[in-house]
């Protein structure tokens, strides 16, 4: 159950994206070259199928078409998401374009669906065009119009985001206060939730690795407070034995980080995308994310889409041209380029070099020795 | 007595595995290991480890691949001046002779007969590829999914090979019978014998 084929137009910084998609997906790029924008897709469709979500929300969240549409896109102003997905024996195809009506409502201009290249969906059709209102909202999120294709629906419900930031799990009041915030605000939320069972299990395994990763740690617990705010506790094997546990708010950034991406790589088998996994964690951790998501993938088959800028994580002798997209912004877009496609870098990598020894200098800024000069600038 | 500490150097993550194996056999305390990212980049660094080996037991792996017709040259070439604490061995042609010499333990983590396994990995000119290629005809999809490239695959190995590599160096491989089939391996566990005697012979 996973996406085999990418195509965009005018989405966000994206002109045009045709890509084949792994079950692994490396994205390297340059800062602000759009790797969150290109992760942003996939979040977007789960968006529109989500129950609280819809169309609407979705395109609002991100303040509107204009927002999302491509500065660049001149001759064709609809958006274009289109996706492929491997389920069960049978490929699936969804195609969806928009673009807004003259009160700047989000509004469907094509939606199709394709299974084993048959149509299961085709709009706009008849009723669209008698009720025009009907283009504000996609089958997608309609229990009663995607019955055809409900698979896909539930599939992109189930999208994982995860992007930990560690003050949001110490403090929660700060985060949004949403559901699955994919930023760590109702982490611990999420794992008092689970049933006792399946918590302890995966606490153990969790556990487990923890001890491999971290120096000292020993075990963790979670439990709630008199006001029922959940707590993780820690115990390390070096302090005074009576200096007792540690809560989550004494955890490191690493730790917390660590934690946030072992409880997801367990936690379900639709796709995962994640943001720079390596962020706070020691470079001999991060050199094994790429394996422990081979074996990851092999299991369950889950499809895991990530970007990065760590040299260590990109080391990988496992890592495939096929799974690195480069993407390089130049003065109108950016462009999307899968590592394999490169004839450049089939050769180094041919010649014995590492994908990160041939991706990373090509996604380095031309000129960026020159920030050095920044230290003289006051 | 406690065994004597040692640090180590090896080109890529899954030679710690062995490394770290062989150095428990030997009876050494591993104290750092300095994982380098390739032959190229511990090439370039040799002169420091030695420089370092003069005042601590040091452990470098580094393979022979194709840099030179046998083990002794590439050392002579490499290494001119070793420190007296520098064991600096060289599997040949890849550390991966040395876990297929354990034909037994390799062909059920394989999931290949053993007879598939030759029984001199030292005269193998490409390890690396006859492991993979062994992998390839394995009985369990798993290994056969982890170890060997997908097809249309630039890489020349499988998304989980080093993961596999560890998996094994760590939990299956046993060097003291590898030894009996690779001179390499055997030659270098001698030498780490020897190196654990001297120094704690000196204390």
């Amino acid at each position: 159950m996973r996406f085999t084929h990418l195509k965009l137009e005018n989405w966000r910084n994206f002109l045009k994206v045709d890509v084949p998609l792994q079950r692994r997906v490396f994205l390297v790029g340059p800062n602000a070259s759009g790797k969150s924008n290109l992760l942003d897709v996939f979040r977007f469709l789960r968006d529109i199928a989500d129950d609280q979500g819809g169309f609407q929300r979705a395109v609002k969240s991100r303040r509107g078409v204009s927002k999302l549409r491509s500065l660049h896109a001149r001759r064709y102003p609809n958006i274009v998401i289109d996706v492929t997905i491997e389920m069960e024996a049978h490929t699936w195809n969804y195609r969806l374009e928009f673009t807004q009506d003259n009160l700047r409502r989000p509004i469907v201009s094509k939606e199709t669906v394709l299974r084993n290249g048959d149509v299961m969906l085709d709009r706009p059709n008849d009723q669209d065009v008698s009720d025009s209102e009907l283009l504000t909202q996609t089958h997608l999120e309609q229990i009663n119009a995607n019955k055809e294709f409900r698979p896909i629906a539930d599939f992109f419900k189930k999208i994982r985001y995860l992007h930990i930031v560690p003050q949001l799990i110490r403090d929660p009041d700060r985060s949004s206060g949403m559901q699955g915030d994919p930023f760590g605000g109702d982490f611990l939320e999420q794992l008092v939730r689970m049933p006792k069972k399946t918590l302890q299990s995966r606490l153990r395994r969790i556990v487990g690795a923890l001890k491999v990763a971290v120096p000292n740690f020993d075990e963790l617990e979670l439990e709630r407070d008199e006001r029922g705010t959940p707590h993780l506790k820690g115990l390390y094997s070096h302090w005074r034995p009576d200096a007792g546990w540690q809560s989550e708010d004494q955890f490191s950034d690493g730790t917390l980080r660590l934690l946030g991406l072992l409880w997801v790589f367990l936690d379900g088998t639709a796709p995962l995308l994640l943001e720079e996994p390596e962020l706070s964690l020691h470079y001999a951790v991060v050199r094994n994310i790429p394996g422990i998501l081979a074996r990851l993938g092999r299991r369950t088959g889950r499809q895991v889409m990530l970007s990065t800028h760590s040299a260590e994580l990109l080391a990988d002798e496992g890592i495939d041209a096929n799974e690195v997209f480069l993407l390089r912004p130049t003065t109108e877009d950016t462009v999307v380029t899968v590592a394999s496609h490169d004839l450049e870098i089939r050769h180094l990598l041919e010649g014995g070099l590492s994908i990160a020894d041939v991706v990373l200098p090509r996604t380095a800024p031309p000129v960026v020795q020159q920030l050095t000069l920044f230290g003289d600038s006051l | 007595m406690t065994s004597p500490s040692i640090s180590v150097t090896v080109e890529g993550n899954s030679d710690e595995a062995l490394a770290r194996k062989l150095l428990e056999l030997a009876e050494f305390t591993v104290s750092y290991v300095y994982v380098q990212g390739g032959k190229d980049r511990l090439d370039e660094k040799l002169r420091a480890f030695n420089h370092a080996a003069k005042f601590t037991p040091w452990f470098v792996l580094r393979d022979l691949d194709q840099d030179a017709p046998c083990a002794p040259d590439l050392v002579k070439e490499l290494l001119p001046d070793r420190a007296v604490n520098m064991c600096f061995r060289i599997p040949v042609r890849t550390a991966e002779s040395w876990l297929l010499a354990d034909r037994k333990n390799i062909s059920q983590f394989l999931g290949v007969p053993m007879s598939k396994i030759g029984a001199n990995p030292d005269d193998l000119d490409d390890p690396k590829t006859v492991l993979i290629n062994l992998a390839r005809k394995s009985k369990s999809k798993q290994i056969r999914e982890d170890i060997v490239p997908p097809t249309n695959a630039v890489a020349r190995v499988g998304p989980a090979y080093v993961s596999r590599i560890i998996e094994f160096s760590n939990e299956y491989w046993d060097p003291r019978k590898a030894s009996k089939n690779s001179k390499s391996l055997a030659k270098c566990l001698l030498a780490l014998e020897k190196l654990n005697q001297a120094l704690t012979s000196k204390t």
